[in-house]
């Protein structure tokens, strides 16, 4: 992984068109501003990952959600 | 001389203009493009979302309103624009389900919900920001 140091009000540049910028560092937490185009998603990682193992996890039980939506009485 | 479309053709090209295109995949399942929506029941609080590209893959999904009448996400203007919305009433929503193996428990995922442009037939799963909406909101099933 890179590694940079910055310091409020400094950006880093990914690509042509990324631009990360610290916008205030303060009690233990980092502000961060991001310049993307429109078509870069851009999340929390923890938030993206949530939705991810959701996905994952309702398709490997797939079989058992539908037993248990189209007959609820027979868990 | 015009060739006629042979029955699988039109079996084909039936199955595509009702398919959803997802051009991004799914978190998780980049390469997952396309579906068509299967009822699971007569009163159509359950579909599965089958994938066309692996037909090993569905998720079940439902329309959240049922269950939370006052779901409300929010799409982002640059969501709408991507998804080509043009009017709110455009959009089609739904959530994906999932269960506890040991429970039974049955969620809704409220923070990655579906949506489909109606008319385009283009879709995205977004993943909410600034909501207190969890993948995980327990319900209770309602009788068949």
């Amino acid at each position: 992984m890179l590694v940079l140091t910055r310091r409020p009000g400094e950006s880093i540049i990914v690509g042509e068109n990324i631009v990360v910028t610290v916008i205030e560092i303060k009690g233990g937490q980092v502000r961060i501003g991001i310049d993307a185009p429109r078509e870069v998603d851009v999340y929390r990682e923890e938030i993206y990952e949530q939705v991810k193992q959701e996905n994952l996890s309702a398709i490997a039980n797939a079989e058992q959600i539908r037993r248990a939506v189209q007959d609820p009485s027979t868990p | 001389m015009t060739d006629e479309p042979t029955r699988d053709q039109r079996e084909h090209k039936a199955v595509l203009e009702k398919a959803l295109h997802f051009p991004d995949g799914l978190p998780g399942l980049p390469d997952l493009e396309n579906f068509v929506i299967v009822e699971l029941r007569e009163d159509g609080a359950f579909q599965q979302l089958q994938s066309l590209d692996n037909i090993d893959v569905s998720i079940v999904v439902c329309v959240p309103w049922l269950f939370f009448p006052d779901y409300a996400p929010a799409l982002s203007d640059i969501e709408q624009a991507e998804l080509g919305l043009e009017k709110p009433d455009e959009a089609i929503l739904f959530v994906p389900v999932s269960i506890d193996p040991d429970s039974h428990q049955i969620f809704l995922n409220l923070l990655g919900p579906f949506v489909v442009n109606s008319r385009t037939h283009k879709g995205r799963q977004l993943v909410l920001t600034g909501t207190s909406y969890t993948t995980r909101t327990p319900i209770e099933l309602p009788g068949t």
